[in-house]
């Protein structure tokens, strides 16, 4: 069944973004909200039968979907916390970034997604800019300028599997996922192997994989947050499956020396060992947020380098959860920072006597993130140890079980101290961004 | 034909060495005329292969040169140039120029590229772009050397295939379009806010 039409929405929010202008007020804010919610209820409608059979397209449809509507619902909030913000400009880049979204969730050809990811970085970029300041300027400068550079590396690969296929002469339909798989052993298996390195490079800059994450911590804690929650649950996700489609559409010959799934296990373990660790050193609430993103899809990474049909479905599992998770905490930090006016984890501290509903929600959400059960992830993340024990991955089953470890201890350690920890005074420095000043001021 | 493609390459290593901003920009607009003429001569004219090359006439030798050019006129004239290379650049120049003849052995026997001269100046061009993203500081130098990446990958496609499909090159034009006015509008702000031009002052946000 094809979905194309949703993209209605997010261009009727450009449109009404780029008509009403100036006007655009808390009103329109909560309109637009609830124009995203109807997309998001008549698309999951749709897309119900394909979520109940597993379907990645489904399943990408909706969870896009559910977080733009968070999102769109925290911007009414946010922008009424931040009223530097033009809602007119914030808008329109949202809007765009939205359909960026789409674009790659509804996308069946490695060309599409290639340019839906890139205008996403354009979109997000912008909607850095928007917060207006010099931390804000530095992190979409570096993440404009790596994104770019990471995904030319992947058009490269693209290139290389378009010149193999071109016999076919179906122009860019020849990079449907469909026709990769049916054509794959028209490529040559260095080719293959080539774009295969080109590609899970490139793309892998995009979804945050180490060594190519440098560019996330910074945009994804100098963004909005509204917008954080859309980077860090959706962007680095769908980048990631979009590499997982082309490694399953056009696999490398299996006793070659790399293949996509060795690449995706190696750089996923190098993020999560890496994420886990960055997060006993952080002390700003959102980088805090960012570096667990890059543990989370190290692990989604491993799953998918694993391949079997049961770790593909516990990726798949892991990035629904992570991005309900990991959006609400990125909403939640960000009115945190503003209520304490500093983004340090130093600074914000006894949560509990101010508000019993804000630190339920806050001590539910970091230990969903935390993996403790019955909570989401930690079904997820047992289900991907399970089919790495099967496949006697034992080096790979100790690396992450040992890093999943240490990211419990490092976010309960934050938990209780957010929740419990003594008024210590609070040091303005670098982390103490705009977006947490900006109401303190006020 | 693989005279043109010899210029993309020596205007890269030119941009590459250059301090000069201005003579980057010249040299910018110079790849873009290249690239439309190779998008007029590289396959039969068709009503596709013309909307390209005017595309980017339009784009890569008028639009994109004349904003940089603009956006460098309004600074003062000692950011007007770039610093000097560091050495581990030179060296991992040559690094990657190597690696390109590496990969060119590697897809040899499966004839894969068309036209070998083209896909080594062209697969070059990108890496030595790359090399510039990281070894030059200025703002605008960074800009550039996304530009020249972009450049070097039309002319990849030409070298492997003739042509990309019209739509992923529009659409990657139109990205690059974008992504220069979205870099400039902030390479101004940049340079309003730090009183440099230099990125290597774009460092507050670490660990």
């Amino acid at each position: 069944m094809s979905y194309d039409w949703i993209l209605i929405g997010p261009l009727l929010v450009v449109l009404a973004a780029s008509v009403v202008r100036r006007h655009l007020g808390s009103r329109w804010s909560m309109w637009i909200a609830g124009w995203v919610a109807a997309v998001f209820i008549a698309t999951t409608g749709i897309a119900f039968h394909g979520l109940l059979l597993g379907n990645w397209q489904a399943v990408f449809i909706a969870t896009t979907g559910f977080i733009a509507l968070t999102s769109a619902w925290d911007s009414v909030y946010w922008l009424r916390e931040h009223p530097h913000i033009s809602p007119h400009r914030y808008y329109l880049w949202w809007g765009l970034f939205w359909a960026a979204l789409l674009a790659i969730s509804l996308s069946q050809n490695l060309a599409l997604s290639w340019l839906a990811l890139e205008f996403s970085t354009l979109a997000s970029g912008a909607l850095i800019i928007e917060m207006g300041d010099r931390h804000s300027l530095e992190a979409a400068w570096k993440y404009i300028v790596i994104a770019s550079v990471g995904l030319v590396l992947g058009l490269i690969g693209i290139v290389f599997i378009y010149a193999s296929l071109r016999f076919q002469g179906l122009s860019w339909s020849t990079l449907d996922y469909g026709n990769l798989r049916a054509q794959y052993a028209n490529i040559a298996p260095v080719v293959r192997q080539l774009a295969t390195i080109f590609i899970v490079s490139g793309f892998g800059t995009k979804a945050g994989l180490v060594p190519f994450h440098t560019w996330l911590p910074d945009a994804h804690s100098e963004a909005p947050s509204p917008v954080s929650g859309l980077l860090s649950g959706i962007l680095l996700g769908l980048s990631l499956f979009t590499v997982a489609q082309f490694v399953g559409a056009a696999p490398v010959p299996s006793g070659a020396l790399l293949t996509g799934s060795h690449l995706l296990t190696i750089f996923g373990t190098i993020s999560l060992v890496v994420g886990s660790l960055a997060l006993l050193v952080q002390h700003d609430i959102k980088r805090l947020l960012a570096y667990s993103s890059i543990e989370q899809v190290g692990i989604m990474a491993v799953a998918l380098g694993v391949g079997t049909r049961a770790a593909l479905f516990a990726a798949l599992l892991q990035f629904v959860f992570h991005a309900v998770i990991k959006s609400s905490l990125f909403y939640g930090a960000g009115h945190l920072s503003v209520t304490y006016g500093t983004k340090r984890l130093d600074g914000i501290n006894d949560l509990i006597s101010k508000s019993k509903a804000g630190s339920f929600g806050w001590a539910l959400g970091m230990l969903a993130l935390a993996g403790l059960p019955p909570l989401g992830l930690a079904y997820s993340e047992w289900l991907i140890i399970e089919q790495l024990w099967i496949q006697h991955s034992y080096v790979v089953v100790f690396l992450t079980s040992g890093a999943l470890t240490l990211t419990f201890a490092a976010l309960v350690h934050h938990l209780l101290r957010t929740l419990w920890g003594d008024g210590q005074p609070v040091l303005r420095s670098r982390s103490s961004g705009h977006e947490a000043s900006v109401q303190g001021a006020i | 034909m693989n005279v043109m493609d010899l210029v993309l390459f020596i205007s890269a290593v030119a941009l590459l060495w250059s301090r000069s901003l201005r003579l980057g920009i010249a040299l910018l607009a110079l790849e873009g005329v290249l690239l439309s003429i190779m998008a007029w001569t590289s396959q039969p004219l068709t009503w596709d292969s013309a909307l390209m090359a005017l595309a980017t006439l339009t784009i890569k030798a008028g639009l994109i040169p004349t904003v940089l050019a603009r956006m460098m006129n309004s600074w003062p004239i000692e950011v007007r140039r770039d610093h000097p290379l560091p050495l581990w650049a030179y060296a991992t120049a040559l690094v990657v120029v190597l690696g390109t003849g590496h990969i060119m052995q590697l897809l040899g026997p499966v004839h894969l590229i068309q036209n070998r001269p083209a896909f080594f100046y062209s697969l070059s061009t990108i890496y030595l772009g790359m090399v510039m993203v990281v070894a030059r500081r200025h703002l605008l130098s960074q800009i550039t050397a996304l530009v020249s990446i972009e450049n070097g990958l039309v002319v990849l496609g030409i070298s492997l295939s003739d042509s990309l499909p019209t739509f992923v090159e529009l659409g990657i034009l139109a990205d690059l379009m974008i992504a220069v006015a979205l870099l400039v509008w902030m390479g101004r702000r940049i340079h309003r806010e730090f009183q440099t031009t230099d990125v290597v002052a774009l460092q507050a946000l670490k660990g």
